[in-house]
């Protein structure tokens, strides 16, 4: 989200998910839409019906690219320099909207500049991707007056998945597809309160609602609310955490409903430390692989055993209704916070979620009119919402940008950090399948969807099924640098030679031993899009 | 059957859900028809929410590592336990010896909280989640 | 005229409901603040408002055949011991479309041939069906082209049909004969003209259908010849392999049964949905599957629309149109029989 934040000041969807059904044009990037968020594709698929243009991104033959008018189908790593190609391609046709770049944004000269650097058939060269494919999508997206680019993991989870963002936010900008309706950038956002949970900012570098640990007015309204001053350093990320090794300088973390021994890349070093902690301690519905580790696990109600809300990919804060009571002795993790603050010595003492949400008001403005009673009743309400009366905001940056006016941060093509090799001759492409999400912690142990789909399948084009002499449904084992593997073969045309793919749900064969942990720097995003593996068939 | 609606667990795009519950149990899932994003229809995973809720596998009680194995003990041993570790660490290693992963599935609520008992109770920023996972 | 044809001025519905509602649950059609239809348990019926103007976003298969259910438990301490799991709950529908309740009667005959089906039958019996007949269609429905609707013509206990201020009833079933007899003073005789106004509302309810869907047709092609590939592979594609028009839809009967051990020694056999469309359906222990994706949704269809007319006489669609909206990429049986029609 840094990349969408520096160029706009805010990093969502500018768009509502409904807005889709009536672009011109669209472009898909670095996401498998149908499996998903099939309803997403349905909104993409339903414009087409009515004559839009589908653009799609992917170095694999996605059922959405089957679809598609136009299908690049890049080199893993390479869309900075796919997207420099066609926004040069606009430049030089003329299609760049002058006026918008006048009024709404700054620093265009320096992107100007690169681009009139680039060589057409070197990006060709890089991409893999024809000129003349190259040439027609960026004609149909410049000329267009109402085209939005959607884009997913397969954008962000690269070392330069920050500039990948920024890249996609100045040919947003150069062609003026933003701050209206049924244009603009729209990143899919994974799970059902990821939105949520940056807003809440359970996040190390910033205060609820996106606000400055360093602003001494911010700071001095929190401590109003709270009592205590906040910590003025940022914090460690998700990997500076689950990375920092056996023994190292933190000693105790405590988890609540995530599993990073699936979840995080390079499985064994994540392992490493959280073996090596004095303390875990894990609140989770299931014993997950990361529970297993704890020295606490504490028993968390379900999502229909409490009350609360959730915020979706389009800003839309909405309300989930108890269902059951916990079960068994199950209580909602806010209670087990709430207890243990108590036992530590800070009153933290709530009547109701809405009491919590009434606290949330007050200190995050795009949240200020977030009341439960509005919630309640209606089908929620998009951020941001400053108050009582407001009703909500489906696009953002109508009239001008959150942070003021655009800004063009010029990018320049980076190498995935493990390219293939002669020991490594692959690309491993990683990504979710329809019938599983994310560690499978839940859907595993959904009846039904774990018959639909119950082992995890290796995509192989025939080229190198036939090198490797496997054949389709063999067992094979899937190796890089940093550890094995083992899956079956579905031999396809849908993936390229060269590349391979599978997914991440499966315990059995925990893809994240094999990813880097390389991440981008800024984002802290890790590069699980792209790794050299190789592929061999299991004897029986 | 008692019909109660929420919002569907699993990406982003946030669909209504009709909850089916007979006996205290959760047995059927279906979509919201007037729902924006739902609109009448589901995902297969939507259709089948129901399914992990009462899995035999759920955790039901706290549990606590004793002697390298995890054995079921009631709330207070845990949270007391825990209350203590923390604090043990915190005030031997300094606050930023801590960190929590909070949770992009739990909700807006869950999340606030965890961030503040971060900031507010433990005294460190060290908190984040899978955003970029 | 019909035997027993009588009137019931609006104004004592209230109070009618209320003396059914005494040893049976009451469901019927209630809008939530939302503003979705379903069927819907009612236990305050003075603060609870029917709405019979919408169509129930599901049908009345969930209550007697629900998604999941546990319909056994089992222990294996000292050999194999079942025990039957069974539901009974008087149960009193009102406000029922024909298309549902032709579909309930379709759901009587599978769940009762070659084996009687205890767990349906235990939720199915003692219920009463009080139909409502359709003088205004909803946007998706083509039950006339089913021979389900609008109105009914047997198999129900009830039939109410909407005269302005008063509905008229009609008896079909002992059951409904019943309720006659015990709350006659609820009721009042109809005139030949109630019955002349009934006669005139069914014609122009006939007329105000939005869809014409050609059933019949689409059913005669498809018993004397072979639906050509390019139509199964153009909607396989656009197939979201969702399970929804198999699970909306009244009369899709397929289920799974499992086995969820609770202790090492005990469990649960759990009955659920299922769908013919899902690949897991057809895909043996080996991997291969004898359907491949390109035909998903073929069994389906034809189970409809051939088998079902092979084997019964009539289709299994009842043209209740729920699977119309619900399908992700639009190709429901509407746009199949569309598409083999044009062929």
């Amino acid at each position: 989200m840094a990349g969408l934040a520096t160029a706009f000041g805010s990093g969502a969807m500018t768009n509502s998910i409904n807005e889709l059904e009536d672009v011109d044009v669209v472009i898909v990037s670095g996401s498998n839409t149908t499996e998903a968020h099939p309803q997403i594709a349905r909104r993409i698929l339903a414009a087409v019906d009515r004559g839009a243009k589908l653009i799609v991104i992917d170095p694999r033959r996605t059922a959405l690219a089957q679809e598609a008018h136009v299908h690049l189908a890049l080199r893993p790593g390479t869309d900075i320099a796919l997207l420099n190609g066609m926004m040069r391609i606009i430049l030089d046709e003329g299609l760049a909207d002058d006026h918008f770049i006048e009024m709404r944004t700054e620093n265009f000269i320096a992107l100007r500049d690169q681009l009139f650097k680039i060589d057409l058939d070197e990006i060709a060269a890089i991409t893999g991707v024809d000129r003349q494919l190259m040439h027609t999508a960026a004609c149909l997206y410049a000329r267009a007056y109402k085209s939005t680019f959607c884009y997913c993991l397969g954008i962000t989870q690269h070392i330069c998945g920050t500039n990948n963002v920024q890249t996609i936010a100045n040919m947003a900008m150069l062609t003026g597809n933003v701050e209206k309706e049924n244009a603009g950038v729209d990143p899919l956002r994974g799970q059902n309160n990821v939105q949520g949970a940056c807003d809440m900012a359970a996040l190390p570098a910033c205060l609820p609602g996106y606000q400055s640990l360093a602003d001494m007015q911010i700071r001095q309204k929190f401590k109003q609310c709270w009592g205590v001053d906040v910590p003025l350093t940022p914090g460690r990320t998700v990997l500076d955490m689950t990375h920092s090794g056996h023994n190292g300088t933190l000693r105790g973390m405590f988890v609540m409903g995530e599993n990073p021994i699936l979840s995080d890349p390079d499985q064994t070093k994540v392992q490493a430390t959280l073996e090596g902690l004095d303390f875990l301690a894990v609140s989770d519905i299931f014993l997950t692989e990361t529970a297993q580790l704890a020295h606490v696990v504490f028993p968390a109600a379900s999502f229909a055993e409490k009350s609360g809300t959730v915020t979706n990919s389009e800003r839309r804060v909405q309300y989930m209704h108890q269902v059951i009571e916990p079960i068994g002795e199950c209580k909602p993790d806010s209670t087990i916070i709430a207890e243990l603050a108590e036992r530590m010595g800070y009153e933290m003492y709530y009547e109701s979620m809405a009491e919590v949400m009434e606290e949330i008001a007050l200190l995050i403005p795009i949240y200020g009119g977030m009341h439960h009673d509005r919630l309640r009743s209606s089908w929620g309400l998009q951020w941001p919402c400053p108050n009582r009366d407001h009703p909500g905001t489906p696009f953002l940056h109508k009239h001008y940008f959150s942070g003021g006016k655009g800004h063009f941060t010029p990018a320049q093509h980076q190498e995935p950090f493990e390219p293939p090799g002669d020991a490594f001759p692959l690309t491993l492409i990683t990504g979710r399948i329809y019938h599983h999400y994310h560690t499978g912690t839940m859907t595993r142990r959904c009846a039904s969807l774990n018959r639909e789909s119950d082992k995890a399948l290796l995509q192989i084009n025939p080229v190198d099924a036939t090198t490797s002499a496997i054949r389709n449904g063999d067992l094979v084992e899937l190796t890089s640098r940093r550890g094995t593997i083992r899956l079956w073969a579905q031999i396809s045309e849908d993936i390229r030679p060269g590349q391979v793919y599978t997914t991440f749900h499966f315990s059995e064969a925990p893809v994240n031993l094999l990813t880097t942990g390389a991440a981008d720097p800024i984002a802290k995003c890790p590069e699980f899009k792209v790794c050299a593996v190789k592929v061999a068939r299991v004897e029986s | 059957m008692e019909q109660i609606l929420t919002i569907c667990v699993y990406c982003g795009c946030g669909c209504g859900v009709y909850l089916g519950k007979e006996n205290g149990r959760v047995v059927a899932s279906s979509p919201s028809r007037n729902h924006p994003i739902s609109q009448g229809n589901l995902c297969v995973k939507g259709w089948h929410l129901h399914e992990f809720i009462h899995h035999p596998e759920r955790l039901t009680t706290p549990l606590l590592r004793k002697d390298n194995k995890l054995v079921p003990v009631g709330w207070d041993e845990a949270l007391d336990y825990t209350a203590r570790r923390l604090s043990e660490i915190r005030d031997s290693n300094g606050p930023d010896a801590l960190g929590l992963l909070s949770s992009a599935k739990c909700s807006n609520e869950e999340n606030y909280l965890l961030q503040k008992f971060s900031r507010a109770v433990l005294g460190t920023n060290n908190i984040d989640h899978c955003a970029r996972l | 005229m019909k035997e027993t044809t009588v009137i019931l001025a609006k104004d004592n519905l209230q109070g009618l409901l209320r003396k059914l509602g005494r040893d049976k649950s009451l469901v019927a059609p209630v809008t939530n603040q939302w503003g979705d239809t379903l069927y819907t348990e009612i236990t305050d019926i003075d603060g609870t408002e029917l709405d019979l103007s919408k169509q129930p976003q599901a049908s009345l298969k969930g209550f007697f055949f629900p998604q999941q259910e546990v319909i056994q438990t089992y222990d294996t301490t000292a050999g194999y011991e079942f025990t039957p799991q069974r539901h009974i709950q008087p149960t009193l529908f009102f406000g029922v479309r024909s298309c549902d309740l032709h579909a309930v009667l379709y759901m009587d005959m599978i769940f009762s041939s070659p084996e009687r089906d205890d767990a349906y039958f235990a939720r199915r019996q003692d219920t009463t069906i009080i139909t409502l007949a359709c003088t205004t269609p909803f946007a998706n429905c083509f039950c006339n082209a089913t021979g389900s609707g609008p109105f009914m013509e047997y198999g129900y206990d009830l039939q109410l049909t909407d005269l302005g201020d008063r509905f008229l009833v009609e008896a079909g079933r002992q059951q409904g004969e019943q309720i006659l007899q015990a709350w006659g003073h609820f009721f009042e005789p109809a005139t030949e003209e109630d019955v002349q106004l009934q006669y005139q509302l069914s014609l122009e309810a006939g007329g105000r259908f939005q869809r014409k869907v050609e059933v019949e047709h689409a059913c005669r092609i498809l018993a004397s010849g072979e639906v050509d590939e390019q139509i199964w592979q153009q909607l396989s594609a656009r197939c979201a392999d969702c399970g929804g028009c198999a699970y909306v839809c009244p009369t899709c009967t397929c289920f799974n049964i499992r086995d969820a051990q609770q202790e090492p020694s005990k469990g649960e056999r759990i009955r659920s949905w299922d769908a013919c469309t899902f690949s897991g359906f057809t895909r043996m222990a080996g991997g291969h599957n004898p359907i491949n994706s390109d035909h998903a949704l073929q069994r389906r269809f034809l189970h409809k629309l051939k088998y079902d007319v092979e084997k019964h006489g009539k289709p299994s669609c009842v043209g209740c149109g729920r699977c119309v909206d619900i399908c992700f990429g639009h190709v429901d049986i509407t746009t199949f029989i569309e598409a083999v029609v044009e062929d």
